[in-house]
């Protein structure tokens, strides 16, 4: 393994990258009352192709992220964001993680899954839950497209950015170029 | 070697393990750890603020010199009632203070005004909060209230050095006691009525069974001084439609607030002057 292994920082300054442009399209949105939630994508990297180590390092770091910018418990997305790396850590041999659609599908259930817990744990501060979840489905419905449209140049990125560092994802070891 | 199955099981006692030290943890630490990953984050939210601002003086910097003269002259009809306004405001300012020498009554609030360029909306089904671009750095305390040229936008709730972040009426999260104009009985506002492409709304409660309000003739719905945070009379919103609360004991309805909430690009902090007293 080298020396300074640099894959679970390549992955969070992905994440960073990633958190800002939708900081940006939120922004955007906000005039028209619609909002991007894109949790699941930050993860699915990191867990089909990190080691143990590197993904649950990038992972934490990713949560900590999401939390200090959220008006939610402090550790509440690190926990949600473990579940989900623990949970595709489990069963990830068993599937063709290498392949674009699959990681795609990942980031779609995980998000899925992120936004559901998020929506229990908050919605019961609205004063008209049953109307929240109406617009929080819309919010959801334009997060799951926009997942489906970039999960595919977001997993490329990360891919190729291991590729251009000459380091394999899960061994650590260099590459031949 | 451990059985493959307790072998692929060990993310899960990871996590489980991770959970238990960040449930133990001091808060000191989480509150540190809070602070820093923010502050991480901070300079990205600023940055784009200030190029954002950079394309406006240079899209500015495009119009010519007719068209540029021509907005002065429009405005500056605007400007002149400005002027008299402020001229008005500081003979009142005067009035009221000789009142409160004369009847002996405790000042009002008084608070200095904070100019500050909104860095980022986020407008959720969860949360309605923007991050202004000035912090700490120019003592805006946690809790001040926020306002624009339509009145109230929110509240302060986190401080930080060289930003802050506002929640926004619009939040679920945000109450107020508010009142009708020119009517002193206060009633509860709270945000969170936020549907996808609409405006903005928020919720009015308990509101008086003799208040009537039609389409027609809407009322002004503004803040009414209680609590110390938001001085009394700053806007709201308005309300068009009220119908009776389930209990039959007063009266809910929705109360319909500024559409320029989700496009503001500046925003003025209420930093009071004498916290102590309030």
């Amino acid at each position: 393994m080298r020396k300074q292994d640099p894959r679970w920082l390549i992955v969070f300054a992905a994440n960073l990258l990633l958190w800002w442009l939708v900081g940006l399209a939120n922004d955007y949105l906000a005039g028209f009352s619609l909002h991007l939630y894109l949790g699941g994508l930050f993860v699915v990297y990191a867990s089909l192709q990190l080691d143990r180590k590197h993904g649950l390092i990038a992972i934490v770091l990713t949560g900590l992220m999401f939390d200090a910018a959220e008006p939610v418990p402090f550790g509440t997305s690190l926990f949600l964001f473990g579940l989900i790396h623990a949970t595709l850590l489990y069963g990830r041999r068993q599937f063709p993680r290498e392949s674009a659609v699959f990681g795609i599908v990942v980031a779609q259930l995980a998000n899925l899954f992120l936004f559901i817990a998020l929506s229990f744990l908050l919605v019961g501060a609205n004063p008209n839950p049953a109307g929240a979840w109406l617009r929080l489905f819309v919010d959801l419905l334009a997060s799951q497209l926009v997942i489906l449209l970039i999960a595919p140049w977001f997993l490329a990125l990360q891919q190729r950015t291991m590729e251009m560092l000459r380091v394999h994802p899960e061994t650590g070891r260099r590459v031949a170029s | 070697m451990l059985p493959k199955r307790y072998d692929q099981a060990r993310p899960f006692a990871t996590l489980g393990i991770i959970l238990l030290v960040w449930l133990l943890l001091p808060l000191v630490l989480k509150v540190f750890t809070r602070a820093t990953f923010f502050e991480i984050q901070a300079p990205l939210v600023v940055a784009d603020s200030y190029a954002e601002d950079l394309r406006t003086f240079w899209a500015n910097r495009l119009h010519s010199k007719d068209e540029l003269l021509k907005a002065g002259k429009d405005l500056s009809g605007l400007f002149a009632q400005y002027a008299y306004s402020t001229q008005q405001n500081a003979e009142l300012q005067a009035e009221i203070l000789r009142m409160e020498n004369l009847l002996n009554l405790p000042p009002m609030p008084a608070f200095r005004f904070e100019p500050a360029r909104v860095a980022r909306r986020d407008f959720s089904g969860w949360w309605s909060r923007m991050i202004i671009r000035k912090g700490s750095n120019y003592g805006i305390p946690v809790g001040a209230p926020v306002v624009f040229s339509g009145g109230v936008v929110g509240r302060v709730t986190e401080v930080h050095r060289y930003t802050a972040v506002v929640d926004l009426i619009t939040s679920p999260t945000f109450r107020l006691a508010a009142t009708m104009s020119g009517d002193n009985r206060p009633f509860s506002y709270q945000g969170g009525l936020n549907d996808a492409f609409k405006s903005p709304r928020g919720l009015a409660e308990f509101v008086p069974l003799d208040v009537h309000v039609t389409r027609a003739t809407p009322k002004r719905v503004v803040t009414s001084g209680l609590g110390g945070v938001f001085p009394g009379g700053l806007t709201i919103g308005e309300l068009a439609e009220l119908e009776s609360s389930p209990d039959g004991l007063f009266r809910i309805g929705e109360v319909a607030l500024d559409e320029r909430l989700g496009a503001l690009t500046e925003v003025t902090v209420l930093v009071p002057l004498n916290p102590e007293e309030q």
